[in-house]
């Protein structure tokens, strides 16, 4: 497939005097660049595109879409990732040109409506987290941790407090530490034991007054609920220090339980992920977050408030960190998330919860008999198996089963994450799968720990491409067309 | 370089002390045992000649393509010469890591630190454990 | 709900392979006290019918542009988007699929990332380019971390009123709690004062941020501000506009070592500022420095070319808090969609946009301009915006007259600049007709004439 014509590169595809879009002819007088601009900035030719038709364009990127699996065509247990059905409902509201052709700029008369939805979404997360103010702003997950860490940083400062350090449990998101150097803080490891809990030990050996933050995710990367989630957060409160709640993992707790009530004084929501935006091959994604009371003056403006019945944008926070990124937010992940809660209710919310932490472990039950989980029996919305005695037994490692999977239609979980399960296997199903499916993939998953060894570490069999050379990748980087005709 | 005769430090560095005038420099490669347990490295950060290295702190990086792992340096001292074809031929790590595969020459400012050092025998039986 | 599959029966069954009575005992890892214990203070469900009608009613309150005349610019603004931009962009197996981590069921992603960087690179001047950044503003405070780690020079960075105030903003935010000072340098002139940028590059800057064409819409002289810049030893950070490119230099043409540039522009809609594409490209030397995910060429087991994500190492889930960033959801749709607007322009259709854009916009300017009350702000030759002074000095007034009118007619600048309080910006693209710049003119003119009687206040 790979090398047929249709997936040929589109600088493949060129052919001089080939094109697709026709402008219109120019109807105000016209004149002559070199009289309108200074030759020393203007150039003599235009970039070189590739010159191709509309037909090819199509045919090409539709080639291309097919070598993809996707939500819609798979299952897709990619831990961590809540890759939950996509509703088209949403996507529709997203399009409408009075959400989608506004600009960033107009008038707050022209944009009541969408000030409206951005407001009641304040509204809901709060109310969803337990946390009393919201900045929309953050672009991404990531992106809200930094401004969280930002606006904690802002606080300290204003307290006089000097603080240098955040804590991070060793089983966290890699960008929970990353987050945490942006910030100009130092990232301390927390360990955690091997039940996968906080090592609380470790955790007293630790706190001390340097520390400004706490990130814990809760329920964990192990999809696991924090059994001392109080005491840690009473804990760091009374040496002065905040509690981050990274929100990647709401999807199991709504309506169920709220960060604010278990100490977290903030938090940022992936909407991408539990309120079903998708997730566009990499993004956008969005990452709001809330936080309590005090922190409320040291979040992004703008922030919509509300009048009698005008909404309004409010820049006037004069102990604002700024802004993190130019105008609102991401508002078209905002506006499939509104359409999401609006589509669910508080009980529908709750049900997706339910029944995500259901099928995590009605597939548990049927994975622990295939491979090993080490953190038990029980889980919230996933769980992290592991093939490491398959590998001591067999040879047969993570990643063989992961490819191997492609072969008989299923994504594969994530592998080798949290680094402190050894060859790890983290599942997610979500609530938006079939007690079929699992079971099938369950069925699956047992043939392949069958199957000859050899047969897996060649593994995928039926896909266009199988187990490319990641390092001569790495090694001699071919990253655009140019490179690629320096190569050959 | 003979692999008997060097010194290692438990991070897997491994250190050839030679006189030059009346200082000592360190040349600093990593263990073949290292290497093999890096797996595929790709990519090699060098320190930069005159950077001021202290012992057992990191002072240069290798990358396999899903690991970064830090080598450190065995003394105090100042980088005085790097091997700076290395990362263009970082097959030479795995077929001569004791001599074209040397990473750093390392001026030794304060050599307290080569007491802590393994001899071979004593890096072996680390290296089995 | 509509997207649950579990029947009573199937839970049931459920339950008993678990070994659970109920639901609610698998949440009791959950102490007690911290439930919530009553319900979420939410509206209640719609169905997709009143979901449908309840969104139209909201959407209805506002104006977008179709209904009103958009003028509006300030880095985002109304370009055509060809329907196939949006036939692909919603194609199921691009948009509900995530980050490529398993390359073999991800070949159609990675391709798409390859030809985007490709396209980037080619419409930069640079060597290598990244899968994408979330908008404009964070790609400029990205640019600026990566110069700082680049050059070792933590003392300061160079910015210049003329560049965008949210990305400045946006850079002050990143930098806040780092040792690097932010220098912000006086454009008075509406372009970067080579004089005022000599005295404030010295051995301890960075970077320099440029953009080009400013937030004034002119057009700076940047193979001017790239020698003084690399003088000092600092690098070039040029901002972009991925439009204007039709007709102008690219960034690597005139010296920058970091181009960045607000993408949604190249196929994705204004949609009330996000989400956008923030666009990264480098010089080969600095692409470990560069953050966000990057997809390279390679082959496969049985010989076949294919694309992985490579160079991971720089990233957050391997090197954790020595990261180049911490970025790890991107704007992957929008690349895609990027990608597929280039390729759907041309090289003929990017340089004819740019210039129905250069062309309509001075016009605009020309007319406006012939009205006693209107002047431009800055003499320098600008690109698809302008800034318009009124002498009158009743800004609010005039745009609010002209919106009633049904224009959009421009973005007052005295809440960045307070020296402009008298001007407002105006952006004109390829899709605004003659007919329509003629009627924002003529109704800025009438409104003119509304509000000339003398004031008595």
């Amino acid at each position: 497939m790979r090398n047929s014509r249709d997936t040929q590169l589109l600088c493949e595809l060129s052919r001089p005097g080939r094109r697709a879009a026709r402008l219109p002819a120019c109807d105000v007088p016209e004149r002559d660049i070199a009289d309108l601009l200074p030759t020393e900035a203007t150039a003599s030719s235009p970039p070189a595109l590739p010159e191709v038709t509309e037909p090819q364009i199509v045919r090409h990127f539709v080639n291309l879409s097919t070598m993809n699996m996707s939500v819609d065509t798979h299952f897709y247990p990619l831990g961590s990732c809540t890759m939950k059905y996509n509703p088209k409902r949403n996507e529709r509201a997203a399009a409408m040109p009075g959400f989608a052709d506004l600009h960033p700029c107009q008038p707050e008369e022209t944009i009541q409506g969408m000030l409206a939805l951005l407001y009641e979404m304040q509204e809901y997360f709060q109310e969803i987290s337990g946390l009393p103010a919201c900045s929309l702003q953050p672009a991404a997950g990531a992106h809200g941790e930094l401004t969280a860490l930002l606006v904690a940083a802002a606080y300290f400062k204003d307290l006089g407090e000097n603080r240098s350090k955040v804590l991070v449990p060793d089983n966290a998101h890699g960008t929970n530490p990353a987050s945490a150097a942006m910030a100009g803080y130092r990232s301390i490891t927390v360990k955690t034991t091997s039940d996968g809990f906080v090592d609380m030990a470790d955790l007293a050996s630790k706190l001390d007054d340097e520390v400004a933050v706490m990130m814990i995710t809760n329920p964990s990367t192990l999809g696991l609920f924090e059994p001392h989630m109080r005491e840690i957060a009473d804990q760091v409160h009374a040496r002065g220090g905040l509690i981050y709640l990274d929100g990647a993992n709401m999807n199991a707790i709504l309506g169920i339980t709220r960060p604010g009530d278990w100490g977290a004084d903030m938090q940022h929501y992936n909407p991408h992920k539990t309120f079903s935006g998708p997730h566009g091959g990499g993004g956008p994604g969005a990452g709001p977050i809330c936080v309590i009371e005090k922190l409320a003056p040291y979040l992004p403006t703008p922030i919509v408030r509300k009048e009698d019945s005008l909404y309004a944008l409010d820049f006037n926070l004069p102990k604002t960190i700024g802004r993190v990124r130019s105008f609102f937010g991401n508002v078209g992940v905002l506006v499939r998330a509104y359409a999401y809660i609006r589509t669910h209710g508080p009980d529908g919310l709750r049900e997706v919860s339910e029944n995500a932490v259901l099928n995590a472990n009605y597939l548990l039950s049927r994975v622990k008999h295939i491979l090993p989980v080490p953190q038990g029996n029980r889980c919230m919305h996933e769980f992290v198996a592991s093939a490491n005695t398959l590998k001591k037994d067999k040879g047969i490692t993570a990643m063989d089963i992961a490819k191997r999977l492609l072969d008989y239609g299923f994504h594969a979980p994530t592998v080798y994450f949290p680094l402190t399960v050894p060859e790890a296997m983290m599942c997610e199903p979500t609530e938006s799968e079939s007690k079929e499916t699992l079971d099938a993939f369950a069925e699956v998953l047992f043939r392949i720990t069958e199957e000859d060894a050899e047969l897996l570490h060649d593994a995928p069999h039926s896909t266009a491409v199988s187990r490319p050379d990641e390092v001569r990748a790495a090694r001699q980087p071919v990253l655009t067309w140019a490179a690629l005709s320096e190569a050959n | 370089m003979k692999q008997e005769d060097l010194l290692y430090a438990k991070t897997h560095e491994w250190v050839a002390v030679a006189k030059e005038g009346g200082t000592q420099i360190a040349t600093v490669g990593i263990s073949a045992f290292a290497v093999e347990a890096l797996t595929d490295l790709v990519f090699i950060e060098l320190p930069a000649v005159g950077k001021q290295v202290e012992a057992e702190q990191p002072f240069c990086e290798v990358e396999s393509v899903k690991a970064v792992s830090d080598i450190y340096a065995p003394v105090d001292g100042e980088v005085v010469a790097v091997n700076s074809a290395l990362p263009d031929t970082l097959e030479t790590l795995s077929s001569d890591p004791y001599g074209a595969g040397w990473i750093a020459k390392i001026k030794v400012t304060n050599d307290a630190n080569l007491a802590k050092l393994l001899d071979h025998a004593a890096y072996q039986k680390q290296c089995e454990e | 709900m509509p997207y649950h599959y579990n029947t009573p029966e199937d839970k049931q069954a459920m339950l008993s392979a678990i070994g659970a009575e109920s639901v609610d005992v698998l949440f009791d890892s959950i102490p007690a006290e911290l439930k919530l214990g009553r319900r979420l203070d939410l509206p209640p469900a719609l169905s997709e019918l009143e979901l449908d009608q309840h969104l139209r009613e909201l959407a209805s309150r506002n104006t977008p542009a179709g209904e009103a005349v958009c003028f509006l610019g300030a880095g985002s603004y109304d370009h055509f988007i060809p329907a196939v931009v949006d036939t692909i962009g919603s194609r199921s197996e691009f948009y509900t699929s995530y980050t490529p981590y398993q390359a073999e069921a991800s070949q159609g992603n990675l391709q798409v990332m390859f030809e985007y960087q490709s396209l980037i690179t080619e419409l930069t001047g640079l060597d290598v380019s990244n899968a994408s950044l979330y908008d404009g503003a964070s790609a400029a405070a990205e640019a600026v971390l990566m110069a700082i780690s680049a050059t070792g020079r933590h003392g300061k960075v160079i910015v210049p009123e003329s560049l965008h105030p949210e990305y400045r903003a946006t850079i002050a935010t990143y930098l806040e709690n780092l040792a690097t000072e932010v220098v912000t340098i006086p454009t008075s002139g509406g372009v970067v004062d080579p004089e005022i940028l000599s005295e404030a590059v010295d051995e301890e800057t960075a970077a320099v941020v440029l953009q080009q064409p400013n937030f004034f819409g002119c057009v700076e002289d940047a193979a001017e501000v790239n020698r003084i810049t690399k003088k000092a030893g600092a690098l070039l950070i040029a901002v972009f506009d991925p439009m204007s490119l039709g007709v102008l230099k690219r960034p690597g043409d005139y010296g920058a070592n970091i181009a960045v540039a607000e993408g949604h522009t190249l196929g994705s809609p204004m949609a009330y500022g996000g989400p956008y594409l923030g666009i990264m490209a480098c010089e080969k030397s600095l692409v470990r420095r560069m953050p966000g995910r990057i997809a390279g060429q390679t082959v496969d087991r049985r010989g076949n070319t294919c694309f992985v994500l490579t160079m991971q190492t720089r990233e957050q889930h391997i090197r954790r808090e020595k990261a180049t960033s911490n970025v790890c959801t991107n704007q992957g749709l929008f690349a895609l969609r990027a990608t597929v607007y280039l390729a759907q322009l041309g090289p003929q259709g990017l340089r004819e946009t740019a210039s129905l854009c250069l062309q309509k916009s001075r016009y605009a300017a020309e007319q406006l301009c012939q009205h006693e009350r209107f002047s431009l702000a800055f003499e320098e030759p600008t690109f698809k915006e302008f800034v318009i002074r009124d002498r009158e000095n009743r800004v609010d007034d005039l745009l609010k007259s002209a919106l009633d009118r049904g224009y959009l007619a421009g973005l007052p600048l005295g809440r960045w600049y307070p020296e402009l309080a008298d001007c407002f910006l105006v952006a004109v693209t390829e899709k605004r007709t003659k007919a329509e710049i003629d009627g924002l003119v003529s109704t800025l003119t009438k409104a003119s004439e509304r509000v000339s009687v003398p004031a008595t206040v």
